[in-house]
C-alpha cells in the first residue's frame, strides 16, 4: 500500500505551506529519519523527515517545488519494492530498456532520466555563487544577490557576473546623462537601463529623471509583487492583534546607567559572549515578570492563562521579515546562558534555518528599537500574548538628581514603553509591572538576589 | 624528428648513462640475459655484462636492502622490479632506510637509487600485477615521485633520475610502453617538478596522469568538435609536484578535473583538490572533480577490468559535466 506524503501541519495557525525544496527525488530511496523536503510556514523553514522507508514518488502532475500547498494535500508516494505508483506510468517505470553500453567514443553514457535539480542556495539563504564569480564580482563591483545562475544547479558562476557587468557597461555607455541626473538616478533607485529606455538619444538631465521618479512610484506598486508567507501572515496577525485587542501604552523613561555600566565591564572583562541590552531587558523582565504573573499570561476566549514558565519573544528583524524567537524560561537561564541561547535564535532567525518550534508559545515579547534611535514607541501585541515591552534607545541626558538641593547631571537614559491588552490587564497592576522593570533596569544587580 | 617507442626512449636514457658513468648497475629479476620483461634492458646485457646487468632470486626486500647499501658507499643502483606491485615486499627498506638516510646523516649520504617499474592496468594482468601505489610515496618525505607519460619524458625525467642524488621512483605505465613519439637524438634533460602543458585551452583544465594523459588527450580532440575547448596538464612529476602551474592554468579557466586511473581516496586528486582549497579558492568556479578508477582490487577478467577504469565515454561525460557545471 502506498503511503501518501501529504503537507504536514506545522503548527496551530497554519493553514498552507510552500513546498520550498526536495531533498530526496523522485525513484530515491527514502529511510525513515532522512529529510524529504522542505516546507516554508508559520514564518519558518522546516525539513520534513520521513517516518517511513520506501521509495519516493512524485506524481508527473504533484505540486510544484515553490507551490504553495493546503495541509493534507498530497506531494508524493512512499512506494515499497515492486509496488506500481497510484499515478500514470512515467518515463521511469518503463522497464527493459537497458541495452548494452555503446561502444563509441565519447557519446553520452545510458541516459538516466533527467531529474529536475532544484536551485542550489548557500547556507546563508542567498543564491549559491562559485568563488571565482565572487571574487570577479568584487572586482568589477556587481551585486550578485538578486541574478539568477546559469550553473547546473542554479549556480552564479562566472559568466552571469561578466555578463551582467557588460550589461550595465553598454547601458552606462549609451546613456548621455548629467553627473547630478545620474546621482539623482541612484538615490531614486531607477536604473540607468530604465532612463535610457526613456530618453532616447537625449542628455538626460536631473529634471527628466525626477519626472520619471514621480510617474514611477504608482506604477511599481500596482505593478505589485505577492506578498510572501511572512508578510501575509505578520499582516494577518498584526490586524487580528488590532482588531481584537484593547491595548493601552505605558511610557515611562529609566535610569539605565548602571546597566551601561554594567555592559561596559562585561565587555572589557574579555568573555566570550557579552550579552546584548536585549539579553539584559530579557533577564530583567524576566525577573519582574515572575513577581507579575499577570502580565506572564496569554487570553484565550474565555480564559485567562497565567503561565508559570517565563518565555520570552524578542522580535527580530530578519530578511524574511519580522519574527520572534523564544527564549524559554528566561528567569531560570544565567546571564551567560541566555545571551547564547538568544544568539544562536538570533543568528539562525537572520539565516533563515529558525524552526517552527523556536518561534512559537511565548508568554512574552520584547521589541528592541534601541539600536535605531527610537525613543518610545507603541508596540503591538503579539497574541494571545497580554503585553509587550518596547525598549528605546539609551542616551545620555541631562537629568535633575536632586530637585532641593538643584544638581543636575548626565546619565544614560532609556525609555520603556509597555503596551498591554486591557482585556486581560488593568492599567494599574500593569503600571506596577513597568514600574518594577523600570526600577530593575535601574539597578540591575538586583535580580542576581533573585 | 626520430620517433621511438616509450620503452627504446627510456633505455636509451639508461644505456647513454650508463656508458658515461661506470657507478651504474641494474639489479633485477630477469633483467639480465632476458633483457627485462618489460624490455627495460634489452641489448645491456650484451655490452654491460653481468656484473652490471645483475639477475637475483625473488627477494625484494634483501636486494633492495643490498642495493640501498651500495647507494650509500657511491654507486648508483637501478632497481628494476618489473611489476611495481613487487616493491611492496621492500617497503621496510624504503621507508624506513632509503627514504631518511640522508636526512638522517644530515646529507653526508647521499641515495642515488632508481626504482622502476611498471604500474596501472590493462592486459588482464589481473590484481597483484596492476597495481600503482604512487600516491604512497608521494606521501612519504625523501622520494622524488616521476610518471612520465610521453616517450620524450621517459627520456628526459630518467636521465635526471640518474644524475640525482635522491631516492627516484621512475613509473612506467604498460599501455604507454609501445606508444611512439618524438625523442631527439641530442642529449637533453627534463626537470624534475615541471609540469607539461600538454593542450592549451580556455573552458576547463584536466590534470591527467599517466595513461589518462594521451586518453584525455584524444577526448578532448573530439570534444573541441562540440567547441569545448580544455587545458591537459600533466605534471610528469608527482613529487615535487608543479601547483604552480596547475593555479595558473585554472586561473584562466575556472574549473578543473583530475583524472587519474588509480583509486580516489587519499590519491593524487584529493592532494591536488586540497592545495587548490588552499591556494587558489577565489579562482574556482565550478567544484573540483575528479575521475577515477573504481576503489577495488583489480579484476582479472578483461570485461571487468575494463569496467572499472575511466573509459574514453567516462572522460567525456566527466568533461561536458564540469564544463556545465
Amino acid at each position: 500500500m502506498a503511503i501518501e506524503i501529504v503537507m504536514p501541519k506545522l503548527g496551530w495557525t497554519m493553514e498552507e505551506g510552500i513546498l520550498d525544496e526536495w531533498i530526496k527525488q523522485d525513484g530515491e530511496e527514502v529511510a525513515p529519519g532522512d529529510i524529504i523536503f522542505v516546507v516554508e510556514s508559520d514564518k519558518a523553514l522546516q525539513e520534513i523527515e520521513a517516518f517511513d522507508g520506501g521509495i519516493l514518488r512524485i506524481a508527473p502532475d504533484a505540486p510544484p517545488v515553490g507551490s504553495t500547498v493546503k495541509i493534507g494535500e498530497v506531494l508524493a508516494y512512499l512506494l515499497q519494492p515492486g509496488e506500481t505508483p497510484p499515478f500514470a506510468p512515467t518515463a521511469r517505470d518503463a522497464i527493459g530498456d537497458r541495452s548494452a553500453a555503446p561502444a563509441i567514443d565519447v557519446s553520452e553514457r545510458a541516459a538516466t532520466p533527467p531529474v529536475a535539480k532544484s536551485v542550489r542556495r548557500s547556507r546563508r539563504g542567498g543564491p549559491a555563487i562559485s568563488p571565482r564569480a565572487k571574487r570577479v564580482a568584487l572586482e568589477l563591483g556587481v551585486d550578485w544577490s538578486a541574478l539568477t545562475g546559469s550553473g547546473s544547479s542554479g549556480r552564479i558562476i562566472e559568466r552571469d557576473i561578466r555578463a551582467r557587468a557588460e550589461m550595465l557597461a553598454t547601458a552606462e555607455a549609451e546613456i548621455n546623462i548629467t553627473p547630478v541626473a545620474r546621482r539623482v538616478a541612484q538615490e531614486a533607485n531607477i536604473s540607468l537601463d530604465e532612463l535610457a529606455a526613456h530618453y532616447p538619444e537625449e542628455r538626460v538631465t536631473r529634471a527628466d529623471v525626477e519626472k520619471l521618479a514621480a510617474e514611477r512610484e504608482p506604477i511599481a506598486t500596482s505593478a505589485g509583487q505577492p506578498l510572501t508567507r511572512i508578510r501575509q501572515l505578520t499582516r494577518d496577525r498584526m490586524v487580528e492583534s488590532t482588531r481584537t485587542t484593547a491595548p493601552v501604552t505605558l511610557a515611562t523613561e529609566a535610569d539605565a546607567t548602571e546597566l551601561f555600566q554594567m555592559r561596559q565591564k562585561l565587555k572589557a572583562d574579555g568573555s566570550a559572549i557579552v550579552p546584548t541590552y536585549t539579553d539584559l531587558l530579557v533577564k530583567l523582565v524576566a525577573a519582574a515578570l515572575a513577581e507579575h504573573r499577570t502580565l506572564n499570561a496569554t487570553l484565550d476566549g474565555d480564559e485567562l492563562l497565567l503561565h508559570s514558565a517565563i518565555d520570552i519573544g524578542i522580535a527580530v528583524d530578519s530578511e524574511r521579515g519580522l519574527l520572534a524567537p523564544v527564549i524559554r524560561d528566561a528567569d531560570r537561564l544565567s546571564l551567560l546562558e541566555l545571551a547564547s541561547v538568544s544568539a544562536d535564535l538570533v543568528s539562525r532567525t537572520r539565516d533563515g534555518t529558525i524552526s517552527a518550534e523556536d518561534l512559537q508559545g511565548g508568554t512574552f515579547t520584547i521589541s528592541n528599537l534601541g539600536m535605531y534611535d527610537i525613543d518610545a514607541f507603541t508596540p503591538i501585541i503579539n497574541l494571545p500574548q497580554c503585553a509587550i515591552l518596547g525598549a528605546g534607545r539609551i542616551a545620555p541626558k541631562q537629568v535633575v538628581v536632586d530637585a532641593e538641593a538643584e544638581r543636575l547631571a548626565i546619565r544614560q537614559m532609556m525609555s520603556l514603553s509597555l503596551t498591554f491588552d486591557h482585556r486581560a490587564v488593568d492599567g494599574a497592576p500593569a503600571a506596577r509591572f513597568l514600574q518594577r522593570v523600570k526600577h530593575y533596569v535601574e539597578t540591575p544587580y538586583l535580580w542576581l538576589v533573585n | 624528428m626520430r620517433e621511438i617507442t616509450y620503452t627504446e626512449a627510456a633505455r636509451e636514457a639508461l644505456a647513454e648513462q650508463m656508458a658515461v658513468d661506470p657507478s651504474i648497475f641494474v639489479v633485477g629479476e630477469g633483467i639480465g640475459e632476458r633483457g627485462g620483461n618489460f624490455n627495460t634492458t634489452l641489448g645491456l646485457y650484451e655490452k654491460y655484462g653481468p656484473m652490471r646487468l645483475r639477475d637475483t632470486p625473488i627477494v625484494e626486500r634483501g636486494f633492495v636492502g643490498m642495493c640501498a647499501g651500495a647507494a650509500m658507499t657511491g654507486t648508483r643502483p637501478v632497481v628494476d622490479f618489473m611489476f611495481i606491485d613487487f616493491i611492496l615486499d621492500s617497503m621496510g627498506e624504503l621507508l624506513n632506510q632509503i627514504s631518511k638516510i640522508q636526512y638522517m646523516s644530515s646529507g653526508r649520504i647521499k641515495m642515488p637509487i632508481v626504482l622502476r617499474g611498471c604500474i596501472g592496468i590493462g592486459g588482464a594482468a589481473a590484481t597483484h600485477h596492476s597495481g600503482s601505489y604512487y600516491p604512497l610515496f608521494v606521501h612519504i618525505p625523501g622520494f622524488r615521485v616521476a610518471l612520465p607519460s610521453t616517450p620524450y619524458d621517459a627520456k628526459g625525467l630518467l636521465k635526471t633520475a640518474l644524475t640525482g642524488d635522491d631516492p627516484v621512483l621512475f613509473l612506467e605505465h604498460k599501455l604507454l610502453l609501445n606508444r611512439r613519439g618524438p625523442v631527439p637524438e641530442e642529449e637533453y634533460k627534463l626537470p624534475f617538478g615541471q609540469a607539461a602543458v600538454a593542450r592549451e585551452g580556455s573552458d576547463a583544465t584536466v590534470v591527467a596522469l599517466a595513461v589518462m594523459a594521451p586518453k584525455v588527450l584524444a577526448v578532448c580532440d573530439e570534444l573541441a568538435k562540440e567547441g569545448i575547448d580544455i587545458e591537459v596538464i600533466d605534471p610528469r612529476t608527482l613529487a615535487p609536484l608543479d601547483m604552480g602551474t596547475i593555479l595558473e592554468s585554472l586561473r584562466k579557466t575556472g574549473r578543473l578535473l583530475i583524472a587519474d586511473e588509480t583509486f580516489g581516496p587519499c590519491g593524487i586528486g584529493a592532494e591536488i583538490s586540497a592545495q587548490v582549497m588552499e591556494q587558489s579558492f577565489d579562482d574556482l568556479d565550478a567544484p573540483i572533480a575528479r575521475l577515477n578508477g573504481v576503489h577495488t582490487p583489480t579484476p582479472y577478467s578483461p570485461s571487468l577490468e575494463s569496467a572499472i577504469i575511466p573509459d574514453n565515454a567516462a572522460i567525456a561525460t566527466a568533461i561536458r559535466d564540469l564544463v556545465a557545471e
